[in-house]
């Protein structure tokens, strides 16, 4: 169980035997569809169950598809952010007492649908958390369209469900790209990146994605893009004039665990809102493994990943995705969390 | 604990992994999570018939004669007769996660965000309007006059005459499975934010039991109302609820299993309690052993090859046990806890 107010702990190393789950979303006439009949289709043998929330346009016999409609519950834990989705857990509840047994699960969203409590649900849910892993949220967006639904204004209160997909996305992937100019996809991309700038961007006509791309990929919780080369994460050149966007910090050094704990905490308490997402590798002082975490909103997970190599600098990568992120503010707090001995030297 | 030397008085298999036992008279049911509903005879475990509800089970439950079978899944409900072995199935598209019976010729079917009053041929006497969200579990009160149902939001009651609740008891949170005590004194729920929520009947006065470390999925009442049990793992909880109710009272922890997967109270007064678990142990308690606010010891407990999914009482001398490979058993009760 993840409680808004978490603490990063040690745990135990094991082989995750989880069932992958991918989270595709994207707005209609994205290519969703054809993606899915894709991906059921292709002869890649893995028998994979698919979560519907739109009207069924996908029907094949050898895999399960189910009905879902959204059903959104807040949580009376005292978190504000916090919701679940009722469906998910009664239809994954339900198949997991099957006995045959599936290699994927997709859950398809519409464009409409806020990911957050998709994600929250594999936080939330114990009983889902030990059978299930959230491998990834894939967006499909339309190359041509895409500008636009970013850019439309929404009354006060309102999200941009386009922004949020976006932000939420672990993977995109640029579709109907045969439709538009190379300059048109560059504006797309930097677009993109100005909201999300660690997504991994696939670009794809007629949905042609290669599936292991997107499916087992365990880009939810450990991003590639941070395990590569960490420079664009700070890089600040695309910034638009965009209230949703990234903050990724780079720092070496050792953290005094206590103290992130506490600055974490605090920040996910206030601001859990506005953040979408957060993601990090972490160098925890005293400890010989790297520790990785994942965020939704207010709720927090992580655990300890491979060990740091011989003379490999010990460094800390992370990410936001939000609204209104304060960009020298995360910076200045995450520095206060490094160990007072750290070689980076810190504040003490 | 003593050593256990009970040999099960007959043993079966079904082809499916079981979701629920149902038990009444001479008959039980195990029911697969692929459809299938395996009827037996009780006493030998002989077949008496099969009924298959497309799209899967989620529950099942015998008319009190055990002359019907009801059953409900993902898709629909189904309702099997004995005398002539007729099946009506009914797929109507919407969650069904629970069936009850208010008497032998009368049952409610949880159907998506509603719930549906049936008769034994499947047609539709009456309905409450839709419920917030998808209806979770149901139960009669009144002596079947009046329909309780659990959804987002808290539990309705409805009657016959209007469909409109007659009476609300609201609680924020997703409301997973009711348990009515006998007397109709109290409306407990388990809920999805990992407490127990309870209200007075008369008049709404409520309380909540939070602190558990996972979601309540399974709580039920023995057959004298004194006791409720509940899972939210590892540990079970027994509350008592004599004269004024449980508040400010501790309950009695039963630990044996890792994640629980069952609970079964014997029927009649004797407070014995079933239990299995995910790590494939059932145990056998004295629910009221012990103290408040204490750990209790299970009375008798075995280990099987595969996790317990389902267990019933066939009647008080016998529990039936279904695994997640299809493997039926039924055991006497142990020596050591027979009256």
């Amino acid at each position: 169980m993840t409680n808004p107010a978490t603490t990063i702990e040690e745990t135990t190393d094991q082989v995750d035997t989880r069932v992958p789950v991918t989270v595709l979303t994207g707005f209609l006439g994205s290519g969703k569809t054809t993606l899915l009949n894709r991906i059921l289709t292709e002869q890649h043998g893995l028998r994979i169950a698919v979560i519907e929330n739109e009207f069924g346009e996908v029907g094949v016999d050898d895999a399960l598809v189910l009905d879902a409609e959204e059903e959104i519950f807040e949580m009376n834990n005292g978190c504000i952010c916090c919701t679940v989705r009722g469906d998910l857990i009664r239809i994954l509840g339900a198949l997991m007492r099957r006995r045959d047994t599936f290699d994927r699960i997709i859950i398809e969203t519409t464009g409409l649908a806020d990911p957050a409590p998709v994600a929250q649900t594999f936080f939330m849910d114990d009983e889902i958390a030990s059978q299930l892993r959230l491998d990834a949220i894939v967006t499909l967006v339309d190359a041509a369209h895409i500008l636009e639904h970013l850019d439309e204004v929404k009354p006060e209160g309102v999200e941009n469900e386009a922004v949020e997909q976006v932000a939420f996305a672990d993977k995109i992937v640029l579709n109907k790209t045969d439709l538009v100019s190379e300059a048109h996809l560059t504006e797309v991309t930097a677009r993109i990146r100005a909201i999300n700038t660690p997504v991994e961007i696939i670009r794809a006509q007629h949905a042609k994605v290669e599936l292991d791309k997107i499916l087992d990929v365990h880009a939810f919780d450990l991003d590639r893009v941070l395990e590569g080369d960490p420079a664009f994460l700070t890089e600040t050149e695309h910034q638009h004039d965009t209230t949703v966007t990234s903050v990724g910090i780079d720092l070496p050094g050792d953290l005094d665990q206590e103290r992130l704990n506490r600055w974490l905490g605090q920040l996910l308490r206030t601001k859990g809102a506005d953040i979408f997402r957060s993601k990090g590798i972490l160098a925890i002082a005293g400890s010989e493994r790297q520790y990785v975490f994942q965020g939704v909103h207010m709720l927090l997970e992580g655990e300890n990943g491979r060990p740091w190599r011989d003379g490999e600098m010990r460094r800390n990568r992370l990410v936001f995705i939000g609204r209104n992120l304060d960009r020298e503010e995360l910076n200045e707090g995450f520095a206060d969390c490094l160990a007072a001995n750290s070689l980076a030297g810190g504040h003490a | 604990m003593t050593t256990a030397t009970n040999a099960p008085a007959w043993t079966t298999a079904v082809d499916d992994a079981p979701i629920a036992v149902a038990a009444a008279a001479d008959l039980v049911a195990i029911a697969g999570a692929g459809g299938t509903a395996w009827i037996l005879e009780a006493a030998t475990g002989t077949p008496v018939g099969t009924v298959t509800l497309p799209g899967g089970l989620l529950a099942a439950a015998f008319s009190p004669d055990a002359a019907h079978l009801a059953l409900s899944g993902p898709v629909g409900h189904a309702l099997w007769r004995r005398a002539d072995g007729r099946v009506l199935a009914e797929q109507t598209g919407a969650w069904s996660s629970a069936v009850r019976w208010a008497a032998p010729d009368r049952l409610a079917v949880a159907s998506g965000r509603r719930a549906l009053v049936l008769d034994t041929d499947g047609a539709q006497q009456w309905a409450t309007d839709p419920a917030p969200s998808t209806v979770t579990d149901v139960a009669w009160l009144r002596e079947g006059r009046r329909l309780a149902s659990s959804a987002y939001g808290g539990v309705r009651c409805h009657e016959r005459h209007t469909d409109k609740p007659v009476a609300e008891y609201k609680y924020l949170g997703s409301h997973l499975a009711i348990a009515l005590n006998p007397n109709g004194r109290w409306i407990c729920t388990g809920n999805q934010d990992s407490s127990i929520h309870i209200w007075r009947t008369r008049d709404g006065d409520d309380l909540t039991m939070q602190g558990y470390p996972e979601k309540i999925a399974r709580l039920a009442f023995d057959d004298t109302g004194r006791w409720l049990a509940s899972d939210g793992a590892p540990d079970i909880t027994v509350w008592e609820f004599s004269g004024k109710g449980p508040a400010g009272t501790s309950p009695r922890s039963l630990r044996a299993h890792e994640t629980i997967t069952a609970l079964a109270w014997r029927p009649g007064s004797s407070a014995v309690l079933a239990s299995a678990g995910a790590e494939g142990t059932v145990a056998f308690w004295r629910a009221d052993s012990g103290r408040p606010g204490t750990r209790v010891k299970p009375t008798w407990m075995r280990e099987l090859p595969e996790p317990v999914t389902a267990m019933a009482w066939a009647d008080p001398h016998t529990l039936v046990i279904a695994d997640y490979e299809g493997r039926i058993e039924a055991w006497p009760l142990p020596d050591s806890l027979a009256r």
